[in-house]
């Protein structure tokens, strides 16, 4: 494995191990977690906890006239049944698109929605009693993809949405029309690519204790989001947010799938409250399928243009992506979609059409690589494509566009740090792709054909522009110190397996120089730690980070005072040595950690010192219509090359080997980014190769982890990852985001790889051996490539 | 999943004691490793008031060669068999399809006798009750109509062992044990062609063991179709045992499963003996393979595929043993 080899600066006791920024350590948490003693929600312990259970439409599309809980609330050891009814506030994460109620009220959307729940003293009971429910319903028609959603006829999801289009984006930035013009090739094509989930570990679960002496809720769930989720509560229990304490505990990933209030989280809380009790709420997997929120199907029709010599001229794309029932994160991702055409190469022009269409199929969301991702696959494809055709080498062509940074690109996204070039040069080298042809060749065994692509791609490291604005800062960290002289990291900020617990020690270690031992870190208890608004769109390392970074530099300035007082010197002549402080030049006279704290503790007690972090506002987005959309203080950046074999009989895709560097700004652990890559690689090769949900009349049929193929340890390939550290200006010791951006290249490295082990181009995810082995024996049409003049417009 | 419901276990000591505890108690069903069953009782897909547990049985996990049969006990774990040395040796088709089923730990729990007797699975039942109510159940459970094919007086649910085409290209026989004692018959003979009522097997009568030929000179391989590595049911699987005589085929035994609603032993491949493996041999080949079998809808993997690359996947391993078997 390729991670920067640096020298490690060491406070105090010289063979100390170091601990602090750039340490490749475990993460703080890990031990835990493999050796079973992590508890996740569904191990807490609850004694006398009712079970709760939801009961879920069997209609896709329909009128909800009656939900009968008469007969269930008969049977003895019922104690709580909730529907649409007592809940009458819509939530969503987007403020301005809140459309869906915890229990459906007066309408059905989607197969599985949940309709009503029940909690009783046992699992035997609450299936009794949701068997009993009845639902009486006049059935609609029902849509399951976006054209058909779309026909002048079909009936309406939501009654403000025209032709069930959930939002519409229309922008161009930069001349497109002249782009073309001044272009030597310009090809159109269209890509597909089919909705994925998750398929996060843990399956969903909320443990929910109402007091009723107080009023008081405590709700404990998988989330990634806890402060949205008090939030939610406490709109749609009409309850003051104060009455409510919310507590995440370990969490099994979410990758997007817990980025927003989830039905069940609130449905939790209603239950408890009607049942005055403790309620545990455990989904099963296919109920996490069918809350869903994952990747949208999404058609992309994308035209570009390229001069001879490669240079790119303009981008024109036109994406429909099939949304589900509601809003959730959709119009974020149908933004996103657009936006982030730009940042990774230097565009002239885009001209955008996005349309975020409604359907009756469980409500799609953020993922991993947000809205980039299957924009990206169709970029990066035709790039490839037309590449090719003009005889351009795939790493040249991407090297005649690439952006330098600092620069603003035409949609007013700034670019600090952009470290694409190197990693382009080390995916060069490391694939042996100037020797590929022979090697490949040699590797090839009859009908089974090795090739290899590559691609790039970037991610933000957080939104500048919070989705909720309240004028707060955009994170904050607060550390405790008192009379034991450890110190308790207090952040709201999610781990959910991506390390960011670690992150924050480590920069909080960094900067005071003590040892790991004296730092505890205490998350996600919003009785205890700081408002943080969550774990999505790679905002915790930069953000979070950066607070973390101030909080400790805030304590270490109030601990050098007290070290000045108690040495009775000024504060510029302490020399601080962390787990000690001495007079500069002078290290005979020098006191223990303890005494420094000893002193500060003098007259005001216990410490607690906070850092904040905010966004400037000149990075919050340009002023331009559409300009506020992806931006970001960093970009992280990604390049990979993928070596697939083929089986050219059976259509079968194997992934061998890829070669990934991140230009990651600066890796605080180099073990975790290293993790990360491989992550997002091996969920990128899952989309790319085996994962799609499969819905039939708006059913969805792979609701579990055994026909949702997620790849397995066998599909993984061995992962080369190197890591580009750009330092980026604004970052916590240059640190940008790790674990998106090198997501959304990986789609199309394998379709370029398997087109140069074929020489057949699939234009559709996944690449399942059906549709390879469709692909393969397929005689090309004629013409298959169209020039763009002939296709007609949207 | 949904939570187990309530039953009772009973633990035999001997297989005779499990045979007559079956016959008294005729809603009961046999358990073993429980890696089939277990899911199918959670999804309610199987009821029953009394699990009869195998795992006291040992007679049932003995392995015994003699002379030029071994006689593997139902009870042996697939894990035992793709390690067992004879196996290994003499019969690889076996260990390579037992190496084959699902993950390494449902391996050390599953059995031989479980995976020949495994239900038959389907898009459209192996699903949670509410799936299935929301969809109106289908044939195999609780309903009328056939989901894979709607016009259909009988259920298609596929057969997706992956162990019995082993056995079957390696002319294995059952022996299964009933109130009257031992009966045997060639392991087809234990298989219908109905997704419902795919065993020919006695309702008190117990899958006891399986005994498979020793034959010098025989070749054998088995060969899986699925999306991933690990796992996967099979979306086909083939199977291949062959003799050689020099530059002629001596025998050429070949079975699929996965692709109807039992294993299906190929027939018409007799003529092959005495000819040489060329493009004629192949193409009989493919033309009885695509005869044999009639994959369905019954996963979501699209049926021409299937019914496609099943003779690919044939042939690749013919072609394999064939050279295998001049290197002997």
């Amino acid at each position: 494995m390729n991670a920067p080899d640096r020298e490690l600066r060491k406070f105090g006791a010289a063979n100390a191990a170091p601990h602090g920024v750039g340490a490749r350590l475990p993460l703080i948490d890990g031990v835990e977690k493999v050796t079973g003693t992590a508890r996740y929600t569904a191990d807490l312990p609850a004694q006398g906890a009712l079970v709760g259970k939801i009961l879920r439409s069997p209609y896709a599309h329909a009128e909800l006239l009656e939900v009968d809980v008469s007969e269930a609330l008969k049977l003895p050891g019922v104690r709580g049944i909730v529907t649409g009814n007592d809940c009458d506030t819509p939530y969503g994460v987007i403020p301005i698109a809140q459309n869906e109620f915890p229990l459906a009220r007066g309408r059905i959307r989607y197969i599985g929605e949940p309709v009503a729940a029940v909690a009783a003293i046992d699992e035997a009971t609450t299936d009794a009693a949701l068997a009993l429910i009845r639902l009486k319903v006049r059935e609609l028609p029902a849509y399951f993809d976006a054209a058909d959603a779309r026909k002048a006829d079909a009936v309406l999801l939501h009654d403000n949405n025209k032709g069930n289009i959930e939002r519409e984006v229309h922008n161009e930035f930069g001349d497109a029309a002249a782009g073309f013009a001044a272009a030597d090739l310009i090809r159109e094509d269209t890509f597909e690519c089919a909705e994925i989930h998750h398929a996060m570990m843990e399956p969903n679960a909320a443990l929910a204790a109402w007091d009723n002496e107080r009023g008081h809720l405590t709700l404990w769930s998988v989330t990634q989001v806890p402060y949205y989720v008090h939030e939610s509560l406490a709109r749609c229990m009409k309850t003051d947010a104060a009455y409510i304490r919310v507590i995440k505990p370990f969490v099994g990933g979410g990758f997007g799938h817990r980025v927003e209030t989830l039905n069940f989280e609130i449905i939790a809380g209603l239950l408890a409250r009607a049942a005055r009790g403790t309620v545990r709420l455990l989904q099963t997997r296919e109920e996490a399928f069918l809350t869903h929120r994952g990747r949208p199907q999404t058609h992309v029709r994308m035209k570009l243009g390229l001069t001879r010599d490669g240079r790119m001229t303009a981008c024109e794309a036109h994406v429909v992506q099939r949304g589900g029932a509601y809003g959730g994160y959709g119009l974020v991702t149908i933004l996103y979609a657009g936006a982030l055409l730009n940042g990774l190469y230097d565009l002239p022009a885009v001209k955008y059409d996005g349309y975020r269409v409604y359907t009756n199929t469980p409500p799609c969301g953020a993922m991993r690589g947000h809205g980039t991702v299957n924009i990206r696959f169709a970029f990066e494809s035709l790039l490839d494509m037309m590449a090719a055709e003009l005889g351009l080498d795939a790493f040249g062509v991407r090297r005649r566009n690439l952006l330098k940074a600092p620069t603003e690109t035409i949609n007013g996204l700034k670019v600090m740090s952009y470290g694409l070039p190197e990693c382009l040069d080390w995916v060069e080298q490391a694939s042996g792709w100037r020797e590929r042809v022979a090697r490949l060749e040699a590797d090839s065994d009859g009908p089974i054909r090795r090739g290899i692509g590559i691609a790039c791609s970037h991610f933000v490291s957080g939104s500048a522009k919070p989705v909720h604005f309240t004028g707060q800062p955009h994170a904050t960290i607060a550390l405790r110190v008192d009379f034991d002289a450890g110190i308790t990291i207090l952040t709201g900020a999610s781990d959910i397996g991506q390390g960011s617990s670690t992150i924050i020690t480590q920069v909080v270690a960094e900067i005071l120089g003590v040892e790991y031992r004296r730092l505890r870190l205490i998350a996600t208890d919003s009785a205890l730690t700081p408002k943080d608004n969550g774990s999505y769109s790679s905002r915790v390392t930069f953000m979070v980070g950066n607070a973390a970074a101030d909080a400790a530099r805030n304590l270490k300035a109030v601990l050098v005072a007290a070290a000045a007082k108690r040495l009775q010197v000024a504060e510029a002549d302490v020399e601080w040595l962390g787990e000690a402080a001495a007079v500069a030049n002078d290290p005979a006279r020098q006191i223990p950690f303890h005494d420094i704290v000893e002193e500060a503790l003098v007259d005001v007690g216990m410490l607690t010192v906070k850092g904040t972090f905010t966004c400037p506002p000149e990075f919050q987005g340009g002023k331009q219509r559409g300009g506020a959309v992806g931006s970001t203080m960093g970009f992280s950046y990604a390049a990979q090359a993928v070596e697939v074999s083929v089986d050219t009989e059976l259509g079968k895709v194997t992934v061998e080997k890829v070669w990934s560097a991140i230009d990651c700004g600066f890796a605080i652990n180099p073990m975790s980014v290293e993790g990360q890559v491989q992550g997002a690689i091996w969920m990128g090769m899952g989309q790319a190769i085996s994962e799609e949900t499969v819905y039939e009349n708006g059913r969805h049929k792979a609701v579990s982890l055994l026909d949702y193929r997620v790849p397995t340890i066998i599909e993984s390939p061995d992962i080369a990852v190197h890591i580009v550290e750009s330092l980026d200006p604004n970052g916590p010791f240059g640190a940008k985001e790790a674990s998106e951006g090198p997501l959304a290249g990986v789609m199309s490295a394998i379709a370029a790889a398997i087109e140069d082990a074929t020489g057949t181009r699939i234009r559709a995810t996944p690449f399942t051996p059906d549709r390879v082995f469709d692909a393969l024996n397929r005689k090309p049409p004629a013409g298959a490539h169209v020039a763009a003049a002939a296709k007609g417009a949207a | 999943m949904a939570a187990l419901s309530e039953f009772r276990v009973l633990r035999p000591a001997s297989a005779v004691d499990a045979v007559r505890l079956r016959g008294e108690h005729p809603a009961s069903r046999f358990i073993a490793g429980g890696t089939d069953l277990v899911p199918n009782l959670r999804r309610g897909l199987v009821s029953t008031d009394i699990v009869i547990d195998l795992g006291n049985v040992g007679e049932m996990r003995e392995v015994q060669r003699s002379g030029d049969t071994l006689r593997l006990g139902a009870g042996v774990t697939l894990a035992t068999l793709a390690a067992d040395p004879t196996v290994r040796a003499s019969l690889p088709a076996l260990a390579q399809a037992a190496l084959c089923v699902a993950g390494p730990t449902h391996r050390t729990a599953a059995t031989l006798g479980g995976n020949l007797c495994l239900e038959t699975r389907c898009q459209y039942f192996n699903q949670s009750e509410s799936w299935r109510q929301g969809n109106n159940y289908c044939m195999k459970l609780a309903g009328d109509t056939c989901r894979v094919a709607p016009k259909s007086s009988r259920c298609y649910a596929a057969f997706s062992g992956d162990v019995a085409p082993a056995l079957l290209a390696l002319g294995a026989e059952v022996e299964l044990l009933g109130p009257q004692g031992i009966r045997r018959l060639p392991l087809a003979e234990l298989y219908v062609d109905d997704g419902m009522r795919w065993l020919a097997l006695g309702a008190d009568e117990l899958l006891f063991a399986v005994t498979v030929p020793l034959v010098a000179g025989r070749v054998s391989g088995y060969e899986k179709l699925r999306m991933r590595g690990a796992i996967d049911f099979p979306l086909a699987g083939v199977a291949a045992a062959l003799t050689r005589d020099g530059e002629a085929i001596g025998e050429l035994r070949i079975a699929c499963t996965g692709v109807s609603s039992r294993p299906e032993f190929v027939g018409g491949l007799d003529a092959l003996a005495g000819q040489p493996l060329d493009a004629a041999a192949f193409a009989t080949i493919e033309r009885q393979i695509k005869r044999t079998i009639q994959p369905m809808e019954t996963t979501t993997v699209s049926v021409p595929y299937r019914r496609r690359a099943t003779p690919v996947l044939a042939k690749r391993l013919v072609g394999r043993l064939w050279d295998e078997a001049k290197r002997r």
